[in-house]
């Protein structure tokens, strides 16, 4: 049985076999070191062979590509504990996730918030709290009305707000963001008919990462503003914001 | 705040995913270089480490500029292939398109300890493409098939259409390394998109036979192109 199983790393790798025949050589990889190696191999090598036959595309593409990416939402990554998990299939994504991109983001950053809120809760140290913290965080971006607006051009890292209109609460979000200067923070703020409100210090975790439930209602017209405070924060904003999210937009 | 930024190469600038928790969630970076600097990356797709990596896990964090850079570094290898299996110009745009917004959908899901980007995107390009031709055409190519049969080896209107470069130029060689037989499966699969049992049909032997073809046949390549994994 097994030098027949064997025998499908090329049709396999050349993608030669049919989807019931796939599925079943797939699992077959999961339990066999030495094929799943050599199906590696074949893939660089058909990778190769696909190279070879490189060809301009037309001058519209990347515009189609780029309008329909973005109205897209992206699969998070898989959290894998070591020595778990089953192998990535070949080309293929997980359906049903693109359904709620925001549902599964929020399984993602639950990692993150929890990080982060081990900061901020470190003195309090319970774990119930950052369990609840992140609850929070999660229902947000799981609620059905969610709604994520992307920070304008220019600033630090990738911000992004995700606004719950029905809930009236918004998450803060952000990656690649360094650290705040010595002796400082990052602060922020809902811009709404009044002025600025603060709504909280974002901490930043491992991998620049923020997550943050937004102090206070959210409406969903309002603006959500960065700024960088002495430690601590501020009742008003001293500095030019870094990062502007215009829900409106 | 970009000020602070440390110097260095554009795309280099992404650290490895970090092991504290064991998850792939854990990935640190820092602002890549300013546009200007990036265009100076030189446009072909090198064999190894081509950052196209870096390029997929910025993609995954969903960083617009890394989707275009990434489309423009493999836009070409992975609208060429798409066209040779699907043919038909239109529908090849419209399997292109399909394969980068899955790229953009499922960045985060490439696992460099599974193999390189490349071989990963050119997967995913090459799945598209051959799913495209097997439900579509499917009916039209049983026709063809049959028609096919009568005709004698239809592989040689494919190959022929490997055009010359350096990289064409090697691997049509390695491919000329290859016996008849094996070339032929090779061809078959992977730029006709025919499954095993079609073409253990088209050529009348066995399907087993044309499985142990197309795993001789990319062993051999796989040696005389020297790919490591």
């Amino acid at each position: 049985m097994n030098a027949a199983l064997h025998n499908l790393t090329g049709a396999y790798a050349a993608q030669a076999l049919a989807d019931t025949e796939r599925v079943s050589f797939e699992r077959h990889l999961d339990a066999c070191p030495g094929c799943a190696q050599e199906v590696r191999e074949l893939a660089e090598t058909t990778a190769r062979l696909g190279a070879a036959v490189a060809t301009a595309p037309p001058p519209g593409l990347w515009d189609r590509v780029r309008a329909e990416a973005l109205a897209t939402g992206q699969v998070p990554p898989v959290t894998r504990r070591a020595g778990g998990g089953g192998r990535a299939r070949q080309g293929r994504a997980v359906p049903a996730l693109r359904f709620r991109p925001l549902l599964v983001a929020a399984a993602v950053l639950l990692v993150a918030v929890l990080s982060v809120t081990a900061v901020n809760l470190g003195v309090l140290g319970r774990s119930e709290r950052t369990e609840r913290t992140a609850d929070l965080v999660a229902a947000v971006l799981a609620a059905p009305d969610a709604r994520r607006v992307a920070a304008g051009p220019g600033g630090p890292g990738r911000a992004s707000v995700v606004v719950s209109r029905g809930r009236g609460q918004a998450v803060f979000l952000a990656s690649g963001l360094r650290p705040a200067p010595a002796g400082r923070t990052y602060q922020l703020w809902v811009v709404g008919r009044s002025g600025p409100r603060p709504a909280g210090l974002a901490e930043v975790a491992g991998g620049g990462r923020v997550a943050r439930l937004l102090d206070g209602p959210v409406a969903g017209d309002e603006q959500v503003a960065m700024t960088v405070e002495r430690r601590g924060g501020a009742a008003r904003p001293t500095s030019e914001p870094v990062v502007v999210v215009d829900l409106r937009a | 705040m970009r000020k602070a930024n440390p110097p260095g190469p554009p795309d280099r600038t992404l650290s490895e995913p970090t092991d504290t928790d064991g998850a792939r969630v854990a990935l640190t970076w820092t602002r890549r270089e300013p546009a200007g600097r990036r265009a100076e990356t030189p446009l072909r797709l090198p064999v190894g480490d081509d950052g196209l990596e870096g390029l997929l896990t910025l993609v995954a964090l969903g960083d617009e500029q890394a989707f275009a850079e990434l489309y423009r570094r493999v836009a070409a290898p992975v609208f060429g292939l798409v066209s040779k299996v699907v043919r038909n110009p239109a529908q090849a745009e419209e399997v292109a398109q399909e394969v980068f917004v899955e790229l953009w959908r499922t960045a985060s899901r490439f696992d460099p300890a599974r193999g390189t980007a490349r071989a990963w995107i050119m997967t995913c390009a090459h799945r598209r493409a051959v799913d495209r031709v097997r439900s579509a055409e499917r009916a039209a190519r049983r026709d063809d098939l049959a028609g096919r049969r009568d005709q004698g080896r239809p592989y040689d209107e494919v190959a022929e259409q490997v055009e010359t470069s350096l990289e064409r130029e090697h691997v049509r060689r390695s491919l000329d390394a290859l016996t008849d037989l094996q070339r032929e499966a090779v061809v078959l699969a992977y730029y006709g998109g025919y499954t095993h049992r079609e073409i253990a049909e088209l050529l009348g032997v066995p399907s087993g036979t044309v499985r142990t073809r197309l795993r001789d046949g990319l062993l051999r390549l796989r040696d005389h192109l020297g790919v490591g994994a």
